[in-house]
């Protein structure tokens, strides 16, 4: 049972559930994060310091080169990745790279996905069928 | 069925989609394996792609090139480019040429930079993986021309942002970001799946901005890419631009474009009057009146605020993203004859290895390095591991005339300031960044 039912693009990648990592905010693997401490590393980004390893990532628009295509496997394998990522823009690095590492990824949603899904919720993906369900909430919104 | 679901990721999954694009016929053979292991690894992942992005078929492609520095790749892409590299040939036929520009290790320098970590061997095994797959290796830099490039209109796989950007704006050949395994898969099937930038429909302008001055350096071009890639922040967006003043130079586009790609995932911009796909407003945005927003100097100099920095210390300067060409390095050792960079600075000067052997050869190198600077050659300063180059010299304050580098290195704990590269050498000589 949901607490709301979020429609989007069909994605990439299997279901899965877990914790939100959510910010108004845009999202490069090279630009924000430092991929060996698992944690956003750009001090400009509003998810500066924060870890990312093992909750799904919920921003705004992919940005920035190429290199996410290769990275987001390497962070797989390293078990340094997000368990998967939603944005509101999409751009063909996010998708490639998310085929690549067999990462859960969606975008294009009926709502700006930042403001839908709060930091802490949890939630479920289920690309093949472009659907987010939240599942529960813990807190408030800041 | 695919191999995805919690599972390390294996290297030969096949297409997560059940219901997806048109196949042709050889394109079905590819799929059920009767064109090799490569090829059905590489048309399920483009399948996955192109319906993710709603691509009825597929495009041919003659031309691919492949990104490939190593922090980029990582362990698992060299593993990954190996394991390719390891089935018979007839398993892995290539059907495109393609290149990649690895330009070189400078094994100097490198051990100066990176003095943890043996990067020319890391890199050889990178050339020598790609090599075995029969992709080409060389030193070049793809925007220069200085490979085979694709013609107007013709669809093409490429991989960096600056080289895909460059070949929709500048030479109006068609692509989207192929990035990484992407551009591998291009190789191996010799086509891509047409949607965004190989429909006509999406090469329209989307914004319109005019510039009411004439920037004075490729920083300021930068600075304007910048500018406009925050403005759309959608790389489904397509701006077009009007200019005052004189034309600008191939390297000023691709400065603004670099930035473009950096601060805002843009895949293609039109320039009114100067880009092939934009001889006017009206044919640049396919009939659509835009609203047209300026872009005054108060933007630019606000942009150069954010970063700051005059009179800090200076750690270290790049002059890098794009490589210097050989009228920079002039200008650089002009500014440098007879004067003598700081002690506690590093300016570090990067050009492809042929540019670097030609500055030699006229007496360029001779000069910068006299004055204590560094011609490296080899990848970017921001593509080998510029976090641990910080780590290792304890660098804090970098200044760099590239404002996609900028973006970047913020990333990785620097506090950059963007200059031109006048002001990037004085604050060099004097130690401290100048004003």
């Amino acid at each position: 049972m949901s607490l709301v039912e979020i429609k989007g693009h069909l994605g990439i990648g299997p279901t899965v559930r877990g914790i939100a990592l959510a910010a108004p905010d845009d999202f490069s693997a090279r630009y924000d994060l430092d991929r060996d401490r698992g944690i956003f590393s750009r001090p400009s980004h509003k998810l500066y310091g924060e870890e990312f390893v093992g909750r799904i990532l919920v921003l705004n628009a992919a940005k920035g080169g190429v290199a996410s295509a290769w990275m987001l496997r390497e962070m797989v394998e390293k078990k340094k990745a997000p368990l998967g990522l939603l944005l509101n823009d999409g751009n063909p690095v996010m998708a490639q790279g998310a085929a690549f590492a067999q990462m859960p990824f969606m975008d294009r949603f009926d709502v700006d996905i930042t403001s839908a899904i709060f930091t802490g919720d949890k939630i479920e993906i289920v690309p093949a069928q472009g659907i987010v369900r939240i599942l529960s909430r813990i807190k408030a919104k800041d | 069925m695919g191999c995805y679901g919690g599972e390390p990721p294996c290297l030969f999954a096949t297409s997560w989609y059940e219901e997806n694009m048109k196949l042709d016929d050889i394109e079905k053979a590819m799929l059920d394996g009767k064109h090799g292991k490569a090829a059905a690894w590489a048309i399920g992942f483009q399948k996955d792609v192109g319906t993710f992005f709603d691509a009825e078929d597929f495009v041919p492609i003659r031309l691919v090139h492949v990104s490939t520095d190593r922090e980029t790749m990582g362990d698992s892409g060299i593993a990954f480019i190996e394991e390719l590299g390891n089935l018979r040939p007839s398993e892995r036929y290539p059907r495109a040429y393609a290149t990649a520009d690895f330009r070189g290790f400078d094994k100097e320098n490198f051990s100066f930079l990176l003095p943890g970590r043996n990067l020319e061997v890391q890199g050889t095994q990178a050339v020598e993986a790609l090599g075995k797959l029969g992709v080409v290796t060389n030193h070049a830099y793809v925007n220069d021309h200085s490979v085979t490039a694709p013609g107007f209109g013709e669809a093409c796989g490429y991989s960096g942002t600056p080289s895909v950007i460059y070949m929709n704006s500048i030479v109006g050949a068609r692509c989207n970001f192929e990035a990484g395994p992407s551009s591998l898969a291009a190789f191996f099937t010799g086509r891509v799946p047409r949607y965004g930038f190989h429909l006509k429909a999406k090469r329209f302008a989307t914004h319109g901005f005019k510039l009411n001055f004439s920037p004075a350096n490729i920083v300021d071009w930068g600075v304007i890419g910048a500018l406009i890639g925050r403005e759309l922040n959608s790389y489904w967006c397509v701006p077009a631009l009007e200019l005052t003043g004189p034309p600008p130079s191939v390297l000023e586009l691709n400065h603004m474009a670099l930035a473009m790609a950096s601060y805002g995932s843009t895949a293609m911009f039109h320039v009114v009057n100067v880009t092939p796909e934009a001889p006017d407003w009206e044919t640049a945005a396919g009939g659509k009146k835009l609203d047209v927003k300026t872009i005054n100097f108060n933007h630019v100099k606000a942009f150069y605020q954010e970063w700051g920095g005059i009179g800090d210390e200076l750690d270290v300067v790049a002059l890098s993203t794009p490589q210097l060409t050989v009228t920079e390095i002039i200008e650089v050792a002009a500014l440098l004859e007879g004067k003598r960079v700081h002690d506690r600075t590093a300016l570090l000067i990067y050009a492809p290895e042929e540019i670097k052997q030609a500055c030699a050869r006229i007496g360029l190198t001779q000069i910068i390095e006299r004055a204590g600077a560094r011609m490296v050659h080899g990848h970017d300063f921001f593509a080998t591991f510029a976090k641990e180059i910080r780590l290792a010299h304890k660098w804090d304050r970098l200044m760099t005339h590239s404002v996609k580098m900028v973006n970047i290195c913020e990333g990785y704990g620097y506090r950059p300031t963007p200059a031109s590269i006048q002001r990037c050498i004085q604050s060099a000589i004097e130690g401290k960044v100048i004003g």
